[in-house]
């Protein structure tokens, strides 16, 4: 029963809000309209959750992700206004995410620095660095091509219904790191890392080559989160990533309450990420208190830890 | 354990609901607004924030006030929530151009968008602002009342940033209106470190290049930073008693305590946040009216401040 009540509480709480939300908002919440809104609200944080999960699949944190997701934005839009092309500024952007998701790497698996001390370092740097490039202003208006913000306003029509692109982009990414995660000998190694770090060295696994490569998708991953963020503002701002950290790892944190060892699984970090957005379109759509959404986040992380520590202690 | 908590908070629901029946049997048509910005704990936000809502309890809106602290795809995604809400308007205190996608989906739905001190946008029915035109008209002609019409005026401008740019334009034009007014120069100041600094340096340039008392009348500023770079300027070189007369623009708390003192810094112009925030309220109240406004942006007065009041 406790056991239970561990494995599945998240997912029943999820499934109460949506019943919830479905009793009190008829008309409006359980809509294709609602729901394609909700996906492409929470497309750039699911996009940077699932870059986080990987590295917390090893056990690992990356604080870096929402300064390095207004880095890439500043980045982008400060070689639009230099007049490179889209593809090759997005492109360089993403490659700033790269290498700084690989310095993360290289302080965390070659110098040995904790992953807490070192991508709270890396965080501070990314973010003065955002205001070096930007000159601490937002960019935005003429200097931001059309073509750029219209990305995040499209889609791809599905019939009656038009599937946004920042939408898909996601479910792409989710897609690729289901993939890389579960279907792959590097995703396996990763859980191995995480299970026990020593037994996995012991066997032969490259430690220190994997976290390279983890780190390194995260940033990555931060950066096109920061991508798209840019585009569905079409700006970029040198604060405006910031919020994405603590979501990303709130999320992860959540999906990590459903799986059977309580490491971090991608689609369980994808139930993690719905959870937050639904809450931020309903608690808005009820008008409650945007601050108290906050505190129901912190209130379902601790209620479903609980419930998960209680069982093992009972176990004992 | 979850469970419980989510029935409490059912329950609670199912109270305010029964709540709001009650109310709803006074207004029967309760006009339901909502106000988003990411950044309602800026003091000024506040202000715009606190006197619509005393607007809208007289009309007995249903107000809700979303801050998104920051995140700016935030508001997009609380106007598409809103718009889903099918709400009767909808108020913004953020750059518009960010939230083209939101405006587009609130338009689309036909539900009116305002700009509180937002910026002008094609997709906003108003925005609600100051006037920086009638800001820097203040200033200089008080400028031209103080020096009677005659003597050497220092300006500093920055066209870069065109609410500053648009004031520059209004006090040359003043100062031009007078055949005794000569611009002895203006200056740009490099505002990276915020400005006063930089102005300092320039005005102590100005004042080594004009040492005799009388060469400089007066120093207008398009803003209160080089206003406060060029007092320390004069105060450093010991000219303060020369009766050089000192305006800014915005009375930020630094210069209002300065105008206090009595010195050369005489004059600077407070926006009036309430203001703006009650002639939002306004503009909503006659677009729910069923009028259709002509203008697409609202200028809120904006008051002198000198030594007289500066205080308040």
């Amino acid at each position: 029963m406790l056991n239970f009540a561990r494995r599945y509480g998240t997912l029943i709480g999820f499934v109460l809000i949506l019943v919830l939300f479905s009793a009190r908002l008829p008309d409006t919440f359980m809509t294709a309209r609602n729901w394609l809104n909700i996906t492409q609200q929470l497309s750039m944080l699911m996009v940077v959750a699932a870059g986080m999960t990987i590295v917390m699949v090893m056990g690992d944190f990356d604080l870096s992700v929402g300064s390095m997701a207004s880095l890439s934005g500043i980045v982008a839009a400060l070689l639009f206004t230099l007049g490179y092309p889209i593809w090759l500024a997005l492109g360089l952007a993403l490659l700033v995410g790269l290498a700084g998701g690989l310095f993360n790497g290289v302080l965390v698996a070659l110098t040995g620095i904790l992953p807490f001390v070192a991508t709270l370092a890396t965080l501070t740097m990314f973010s003065g660095a955002a205001f070096v490039v930007s000159g601490g202003k937002t960019i935005s208006g003429r200097a931001i091509p059309e073509a750029f913000g219209n990305f995040a306003r499209d889609g791809v029509a599905l019939g009656p219904v038009t599937l946004p692109n920042l939408t898909i982009l996601a479910a792409v990414v989710v897609l690729v790191v289901f993939v890389l995660l579960e279907q792959t000998t590097f995703g396996r190694r990763l859980y191995a890392i995480g299970g026990n770090i020593e037994a996995a060295h012991l066997s032969g696994v490259k430690v220190r080559r994997l976290k390279l490569i983890a780190y390194a998708l995260t940033g990555f991953a931060a950066a096109l989160g920061g991508l798209m963020y840019a585009s569905r503002v079409a700006s970029a701002n040198p604060t405006q990533g910031s919020g994405l950290m603590l979501n990303a790892i709130a999320a992860v944190f959540l999906g990590m309450t459903m799986s059977e060892q309580g490491e971090p699984r991608i689609l369980a970090t994808v139930i993690g990420v719905l959870i937050i957005g639904v809450l931020d379109n309903g608690l808005t759509q009820m008008s409650v208190d945007s601050y108290v959404r906050q505190i129901l986040v912190g209130a379902i992380i601790v209620l479903a830890v609980a419930a998960s520590s209680i069982s093992k202690s009972s176990r004992r | 354990m979850l469970a419980t908590s989510l029935r409490t908070l059912r329950r609670g629901a199912f109270i305010a609901t029964a709540l709001a029946a009650g109310s709803f049997a006074g207004a029967a048509l309760a006009a339901k607004v909502a106000v988003i910005t990411p950044y309602l704990a800026q003091p000024g936000t506040q202000f715009y924030v606190e006197a619509f809502q005393a607007v809208a309890k007289d009309k007995g809106w249903e107000v809700n006030v979303i801050d998104t602290q920051g995140d700016v795809a935030g508001v997009i995604s609380r106007i598409e929530d809103m718009v889903n809400q099918k709400v009767d308007a909808i108020v913004i205190n953020v750059d518009p151009a960010q939230v083209t996608a939101g405006l587009q989906a609130a338009k689309d739905a036909n539900i009116p968008v305002f700009g509180m001190d937002a910026g002008s946008d094609p997709l906003l029915v108003t925005n609600v602002t100051s006037n920086g035109y009638a800001m820097a008209a203040e200033t200089s002609t008080y400028v031209a009342d103080r020096i009677g019409g005659k003597g050497n005026v220092v300006m500093f401008v920055f066209d870069a940033f065109p609410p500053v740019q648009a004031r520059g334009v209004v006090a040359s034009a003043v100062f031009g209106n007078f055949p005794d007014i000569k611009i002895l120069d203006k200056v740009t100041p490099d505002v990276s470190d915020g400005g006063i600094a930089d102005s300092r340096a320039k005005m102590e340039a100005i004042l080594a290049a004009n040492p005799t008392a009388g060469s400089i009348s007066a120093v207008w500023a398009g803003w209160d930073q080089p206003a406060l770079g060029a007092l320390q300027a004069i105060e450093a070189a010991g000219r303060q008693n020369e009766g050089i007369v000192i305006t800014g623009i915005d009375a930020n708390p630094q210069a209002r305590a300065e105008i206090a003192k009595g010195g050369n810094f005489e004059a600077s112009v407070a926006q009036d946040f309430k203001g703006i925030g009650s002639a939002t309220a306004d503009a909503v109240a006659r677009v729910l009216g069923g009028e259709t406004l002509k203008q697409h942006v609202i200028y809120v007065p904006t008051k002198l401040v000198t030594a007289a009041n500066a205080a308040q």
